[in-house]
């Protein structure tokens, strides 16, 4: 049914719930792991996440979710299938479902076969994600374009960062697309981290592909979010070049014309372009002009924030 | 995960990667400024340093293979910045306060915060890149102590025992008893948690600094600055002597007479404010 085996975990202070759990699929097909509290489980979630959590509203020392809230706001754990067991459905009527990002819910007394088969959907569903860049898993193009045309449609402020990196193809191709993949990692990082916990409003961060990142927030907050990017980035790129190279601070690679050349530590350019009054009529208006924005910030070989001046 | 274990002489017991103690002033005092939306993660990178089993998780979690950079971060206000303060609060929740560490190992918790302030002085007065990762080393230096004497406490009884009859040094009752000591468990520690091969080598060799293959300088300022913070008595080890200083470690930092005056100044000012 299920090709290789799968681990889930439960988070339940209630024996009947882990009883029940236990006897919907044999062990060969389905490994559960049980957390009587949530506490427990958030060391083991955080480093080895499972393939689908199954957690009780009712946990005794969190609210079940608050757990859920925790492993989808985190761009490496959002993948995570989440199912909450609830006494009731009203506790989820009013909460802004969109945000929460949970898969499904169960409500008590379980019925035995759909109960299970909900929980499975739940876990195929997820697997079947495939917006997400397979690399950072945040959202992909599909998402981006959503999102955006979504705000312009709806008269909404905002100012959209378009974001790539200054020689990642001479790192790459001196290290090799393991080592750029680990700066890709990183750079999503920076970046989520950068945008989120300080920004009020809207706030939004996609990944195009290779190096190009996008993110949104709100106008008045766009500057403060380009530096705090800025200066975590340089701050932390010198750690994933190797130590002879970080201490000359330059690479030795090979140019688009394959000759041997020096080339400088990896930075940042980020381009923004503003939606204000409704001036944008469609995404392929501010990708154009984010496009001419970004030649801007390529002279400069440092890390570096181009704004629209345009008014 | 698959987890190995390390098998010590003593009865064959094995000690196990599991859950390891913290200290609970400074998990409540992270926790108050990462509620604060206002705080910045250099305040909470600093409060998290100075306790080595928090920086150690910390560390441990962002160099894991989920966050797809193994062993490229070693400063803790980096890995703040890559975790956030989400992950931050999830790792401090999950992390469950050990009161007995205080009692298991009386005077290790001020040593290990010498040894990181005395670190990140002799790395800024001999010019180094990055002090505070030097500050990291000398913080987690001894944490091998710390693993056994609270998974094997038996086991640290006989060393303190032979500690005290023999008097030997912390280091030589741990090579009897276990047959192995500190440093190795630092080496076993660091390779689970997929530290940066500069910490590796820091905590494994900082008794035998000559022998880091890879990054020989952190290795020696940590072994001199375990040397300084015996010497002031600041905290203690395990035992009242002075850990022996490898006098090549001076030749290969290139301390000279006048330099060594000018960096015993520095640290005892750096241990005053402690």
């Amino acid at each position: 049914m299920m090709g290789r085996s799968r681990h889930f975990f439960v988070l339940t202070p209630h024996e009947d719930l882990r009883q029940t759990v236990l006897g919907w699929w044999p062990a060969t097909e389905v490994r559960w792991t049980v957390f009587p509290s949530g506490r427990q489980a958030l060391e083991e979630l955080l480093a080895a996440p499972p393939d689908l959590v199954l957690v009780d509203a009712r946990l005794p020392d969190m609210s079940g979710f608050e757990v859920v809230r925790l492993i989808k706001s985190e761009n490496v754990y959002r993948q995570v299938p989440v199912v909450v067991v609830v006494d009731d459905a009203g506790c989820l009527q009013g909460r802004d479902l969109a945000a929460l990002e949970l898969d499904d819910f169960l409500v008590r007394p379980l019925r035995p076969v759909e109960s299970a088969v909900r929980v499975l959907l739940a876990y195929h569903r997820a697997a079947r994600e495939l917006d997400a860049n397979p690399l950072t898993k945040l959202p992909g193009n599909t998402s981006i374009i959503h999102r955006i045309q979504d705000l312009i449609e709806r008269r909404e402020d905002f100012a959209l960062g378009y974001v790539d990196l200054d020689f990642f193809k001479a790192f790459n191709d001196a290290y090799g697309f393991a080592r750029g993949d680990e700066v890709l990692l990183m750079t999503a990082r920076v970046l989520v981290n950068s945008v989120r916990g300080y920004v009020q409003g809207i706030q939004f961060v996609g990944h195009v592909g290779g190096d190009d990142f996008v993110f949104i927030v709100p106008e008045a907050e766009v500057e403060g979010v380009c530096q705090r990017i800025i200066a975590h980035f340089d701050a932390i790129v010198p750690s994933f070049y190797d130590p002879e190279d970080r201490e000359r601070g330059t690479l030795l690679s090979v140019d688009r014309q394959g000759r041997q050349q020096e080339f400088p530590i990896m930075a940042i350019s980020i381009a923004v372009v503003f939606n204000r009054g409704g001036q944008l009529q469609h995404f392929g208006d501010a990708s154009a002009r984010a496009m001419e924005l970004k030649k801007l910030a390529k002279k400069n070989p440092r890390s570096t924030y181009v704004l629209d001046q345009r008014s | 995960m698959p987890e190995t274990d390390l098998r010590t002489e003593y009865q064959g017991r094995l000690l196990a990667v599991k859950e390891l103690p913290s200290l609970p002033a400074v998990l409540e005092e992270v926790n108050a400024l990462v509620e604060n939306p206002n705080s910045s993660t250099e305040q909470i990178s600093k409060v998290i340093a100075k306790d080595q089993v928090l920086s150690a998780k910390v560390l441990k979690m962002v160099n894991s293979p989920i966050y797809g950079f193994p062993g490229r971060i070693s400063s803790i206000q980096h890995a703040l910045v890559l975790l956030g303060f989400n992950v931050i609060r999830g790792i401090i929740i999950s992390t469950t306060v050990f009161d007995a560490m205080n009692t298991a190992m009386v005077g290790l918790w001020e040593h290990s915060q010498g040894c990181a302030i005395a670190s990140s002085t002799v790395a800024r007065v001999i010019g180094c890149k990055d002090p505070e990762e030097y500050a990291v080393a000398g913080l987690l230096h001894d944490i091998g102590k710390v693993v056994v004497a609270v998974q094997m406490p038996e086991a640290k009884q006989s060393i303190d025992e032979l500690v005290r009859q023999e008097d030997l040094r912390y280091i030589q009752a741990e090579q009897r008893v276990l047959g192995f000591a500190h440093d190795r468990v630092n080496l076993w520690m660091c390779n689970h948690w997929n530290l940066p091969p500069n910490l590796k080598e820091a905590l494994a060799y900082h008794h035998k600094p000559m022998s880091a293959s890879l990054y020989p300088k952190m290795a020696q300022v940590v072994h001199l600055a375990d040397f300084l913070t015996r010497l002031y008595e600041v905290g203690s080890g395990g035992d009242d002597q002075v850990s022996a200083l490898d006098p090549q470690v001076l030749r290969a930092l290139g301390i000279t007479a006048g330099a060594w005056e000018e960096l015993l100044r520095q640290v005892e000012e750096a241990f005053a404010e402690l």
